[in-house]
């Protein structure tokens, strides 16, 4: 069974349209991945599937159940980690993760043994009379995790989960979700970092301008792209870089430099290395290295969006 | 039912965990209520300066009635001409003016006295208590003429006998009831405008939550909008009654103030204006888009309209057109019912009262689910 189906959802903000007739599909136990640039419609989605935003169309579908027709069953069995901390700053972790658990009706030593079971589960345990003011911003994170996971939900979806925290606590949640989702929930994932993603989700959907533009699993999203190769000159960074000659180069569609390396995108069925070495030459970069890279995430998204997954 | 009582819970404990809540929510009204009594309290020692202007000459009915006016305890009798008396009333030196007018003796040997003029700046309720003694005294000798049918001396014999200690009033102890109803007057035009402040206060906390995106998770939860608003006004309803009681208690039995009301008959006036204020509240968050507006609109509708309702001065000094507007006022009809109670209207007769405080709290909290179920914008809120 599917644990999530979208069908023709719209969301209109006055004429704006934010998502765009989107259909989409979460299997039951899926690590499912959302990727999409800043404003692509990822959280406005996301409100809709919590019933926090009302639908402008469309269908959504929770464990074959409508949503707006089952509210009371959808909202017990999803769990949404809000992109933006949402957690109490004047009640301790303890105080936190309880009071949101009995929101879902769990009360007495049920309540108690799933509020600790969700701190332990965040690495939270021994601070459960710390207030969140005394937090760093990784434990913050992993509070408004703990929140979200207390009633057990079926689906848990989060949004953005690791935006600015250190790479200890990244780690972290990281495996979290991976045990949470061994655990049996299905979850819905979405990042501005492509390794993330990379590394947990078993499926992935690309957005943009609220439309869905791929889907798979990363190894057929790769293979999208089989027209578009990346090729990587090392040079020694001196001087003026001819990267705009380098754009003239028949079959070249990009090009970008970052750390030391000139990242070129270019047609496959154009054979143009050699010309793009001569240009290099020519304009008397030394380079260092040349290779040519096997498609990845980032240039699927790149060449399906035109943008950048961060500015 | 029970989402609604753990919600309740959670505020309540949320709020009066923190010290400064105590103070904010019941320490500033008892503050209040202490601030009134120093207010009254210069009065509350002792008399009543009142300025007797006599055009009616040497006679002796007139004579004694201004003894008997003298002879009212708390009383400092000061002659005066009538002329100087409104200025000497308007600069506080004098309380209120009796004037005597001439021909006032003849006219009560005959039987019909003359109406005695009583001046005073506040509708005073001493004053009130002095001219209905005087009235009576008056009535009394004016009756004697009546019986003598103008014959004098069977007139000046009674009177005679009539003034013989035993016959003569004891000397009655002017009980000071006015000054009580100004302290209570005072006390609860403070307390309503704590009252005001203190239900903003806790209805922002639903700006708060959505400031600080607790409630979008509120929201992501079964609760809903509805059910979380109804526990905040509940919330606020169940505060602002303990606060008006601990303000009554205080008063009754801390500071001794009598309001001349029974305390049920209050406490159930002020719950009534509790839901015209937390509607007000209401109304005020469903307005603001963070709790900084609210904090804007708050002083700006709560102060003024406090100032114009009578809260922290008696509204009878205020010019026409300020009462008028204060009749558009909940707190008006609040001091205005606490007003008619103490001066003797029966609480059952006050129905329209209660019903205009109603009003005011059914309009304000429609206007806010009006507002509040329009507002679809969840970016306010993440
Ligand atoms: N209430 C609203 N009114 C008008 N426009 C809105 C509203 N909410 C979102 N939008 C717009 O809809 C678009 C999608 O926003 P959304 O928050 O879903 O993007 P996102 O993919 O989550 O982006 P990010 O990665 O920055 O979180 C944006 O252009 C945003 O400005
Ligand atoms: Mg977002």
């Amino acid at each position: 069974m599917n644990a999530l189906e979208i069908r023709g959802l719209t969301k209109k903000f006055g004429d704006f349209v934010a998502v765009d007739n989107m259909n989409l599909n979460v299997r039951e136990g899926e690590i499912f991945g959302f990727l999409g640039a800043n404003g692509a419609g990822k959280s406005t989605t996301i409100n809709m599937i919590s019933s926090l935003l009302r639908t402008t169309k469309g269908e959504i579908d929770l464990l074959g159940k409508n949503i707006a027709k089952n509210i009371k069953f959808a909202k017990m069995n999803i769990g949404i980690v809000p992109q933006d901390l949402a957690i109490y700053e004047n009640m301790n972790a303890y105080e936190n993760v309880s009071f949101f658990a009995g929101l879902y009706g769990l009360r007495g030593a049920l309540l108690k043994e799933r509020t600790e079971e969700a701190l332990d589960f965040v690495g939270l345990g021994d601070k459960q009379k710390s207030f969140p003011k005394n937090f760093s911003g990784g434990m913050k994170r992993r509070l408004n995790i703990a929140c979200a996971i207390a009633h057990r939900p079926k689906l848990i979806i989060m949004d953005e989960p690791t935006v600015g925290i250190d790479p200890q606590s990244r780690n972290y949640i990281l495996q979290s979700v991976k045990k949470l989702n061994q655990m049996g929930s299905t979850i819905i994932y979405t990042s501005h970092y492509m390794e993330e993603v990379e590394e947990i989700c078993t499926r992935i959907a690309i957005v943009d301008h609220g439309k869905i533009i791929a889907e798979g699993t990363k190894e057929q999203l790769k293979t999208i792209i089989t027209d578009t190769k990346e090729i990587w000159v090392g040079v020694k960074a001196e001087g003026e870089l001819p990267l705009d000659s380098l754009k003239q180069i028949q079959g070249v569609t990009s090009v970008r430099f970052e750390e030391g390396v000139i990242k070129i995108h270019s047609k496959t069925e154009v054979n143009n290395l050699n010309r793009i070495i001569q240009q290099l030459i020519r304009d008397q970069a030394e380079i260092r290295s040349v290779e040519e890279q096997a498609p990845n995430l980032e240039t699927v998204f790149l060449t399906l969006t035109g943008r950048n997954l961060r500015d | 039912m029970k989402d609604f009582l753990w919600l309740v819970r959670k505020t309540m404990k949320n709020t009066f965990g923190r010290r400064n809540s105590w103070l904010l929510y019941i320490g500033l009204p008892l503050a209040g209520v202490l601030l009134s009594m120093l207010f009254y309290s210069n009065m509350s020692s002792g008399s009543l300066k009142i300025g007797i202007v006599n055009q009616d000459g040497d006679q002796a009915i007139t004579q004694d009635a201004i003894q008997f006016v003298g002879s009212l305890n708390q009383v400092k009798l000061t002659m005066t001409d009538e002329a100087s008396l409104n200025d000497e009333i308007t600069s506080g030196k004098l309380d209120s003016g009796i004037v005597l007018p001439k021909g006032f003796a003849d006219s009560i040997r005959e039987g019909k006295p003359l109406p005695v003029n009583i001046v005073s700046v506040k509708g005073a309720q001493v004053t009130a208590y002095v001219k209905s003694l005087l009235d009576n005294y008056i009535g009394n000798i004016a009756s004697i003429g009546l019986g003598t049918k103008g014959d004098t001396q069977a007139f000046d014999q009674v009177y005679a006998a009539y003034k013989q200690p035993g016959f003569a009033f004891e000397s009655e102890t002017l009980k000071d009831t006015s000054n009580r109803k100004d302290m209570t007057y005072q006390s609860i035009g403070f307390l309503v405008s704590f009252m005001m402040f203190s239900a903003v206060g806790l209805t922002e906390i639903i700006l708060k939550e959505k400031e600080n995106r607790t409630f979008l998770r509120l929201l992501s939860s079964p609760i809903s909008a509805r059910a979380y608003v109804l526990s905040n006004v509940a919330v606020s309803f169940l505060v602002l009654l303990f606060q008006s009681f601990m303000t009554l208690v205080f008063m009754k039995y801390v500071f001794h103030i009598d309001s001349g009301i029974p305390f049920g008959e209050m406490y159930a006036v002020l719950a009534l204006f509790s839901l015209a204020a937390i509607s007000l509240a209401l109304l005020i968050v469903s307005l603001a888009k963070n709790t900084n507006a609210a904090g804007a609109l708050q002083n700006l509708i709560i102060t003024p309209s406090c100032l114009l309702a009578g809260c922290f001065f008696p509204i009878s000094i205020m010019p026409d057109t300020v009462k008028k507007i204060s009749n558009f006022m909940p707190q008006h009809w609040l001091l205005d019912t606490i007003d008619k109670l103490q001066n003797g209207t029966a609480f059952g007769s006050l129905g329209i009262n209660f019903f205009i405080l109603l009003a005011f709290a059914a309009v304000f909290a429609l206007i806010a689910i009006f507002r509040f179920s329009r507002n679809n914008d969840v970016r306010q809120f993440i």
